[in-house]
């Protein structure tokens, strides 16, 4: 299983950014918003994989409807 | 006499700016009723400041420079115009705010059980920037 890891990136202002690496799905929206909810990270970017998980997801929950 | 000036920060947690001025190479006085600022003449002024960097620890012929609470408990820095003129300025107080972040960071990933794998300094045009990288469970 990849690891999942977290790197917050802080520029000469101050000014913090989130990079997340071995998350699927909602998981990644939750260390995201770990950071976010105080403060230390001011922009986040979410991967490819972020988005795949969650279509993948969404699409099977429209098959069970 | 050089005239104090109040800039703006985003800067609130007392304990993260006096970790961030330390880790810079400061020793601040804190006063939790606030303190005067003295001029490079030794003359008191009238502004008041929380936390407090000693013109000795500066120039030498620095004044005080102060970090006052307002009243939304976020601090201001007061800088006079000569050590805003000698780089005490913006970007001092950016790096600040960097040491002040980075402090910030590892709390609260502490706090969520994050493990601390590695900090890096990347050189890019727009200046240093500081990686902290934690494994998740």
């Amino acid at each position: 299983m990849k690891q999942k890891t977290v790197t917050i990136e802080i520029d000469e202002q101050g000014n913090s950014s989130i990079d997340l690496a071995g998350f699927q799905g909602k998981g990644c929206g939750d260390v995201a918003n770990a950071f976010q909810s105080t403060d230390v990270v001011t922009k986040s970017r979410t991967k490819r994989e972020f988005y795949v998980e969650t279509a993948g997801q969404q699409s099977q929950q429209q098959r069970t409807q | 006499m050089s005239k104090f000036q109040e800039m703006r920060t985003v800067l609130s947690h007392e304990g993260y700016l006096i970790e961030a001025l330390k880790g810079i190479g400061y020793t601040p006085e804190v006063c939790a009723e606030g303190s005067a600022l003295f001029g490079y003449m030794g003359d008191e002024r009238p502004e008041r400041a929380h936390v407090i960097v000693r013109r000795r620890q500066l120039d030498s012929a620095s004044n005080d420079i102060g970090f006052r609470r307002d009243e939304g408990g976020v601090y201001r820095a007061i800088i006079s115009e000569y050590d805003r003129g000698i780089g005490f300025d913006d970007a001092w107080l950016g790096r600040i705010a960097q040491a002040y972040k980075e402090r910030q960071t590892m709390a609260v990933a502490k706090a969520k059980g994050y493990v601390f794998q590695g900090r890096q300094v990347v050189e890019t045009p727009q200046g240093k920037k500081v990686q902290l990288r934690f494994a998740v469970r």
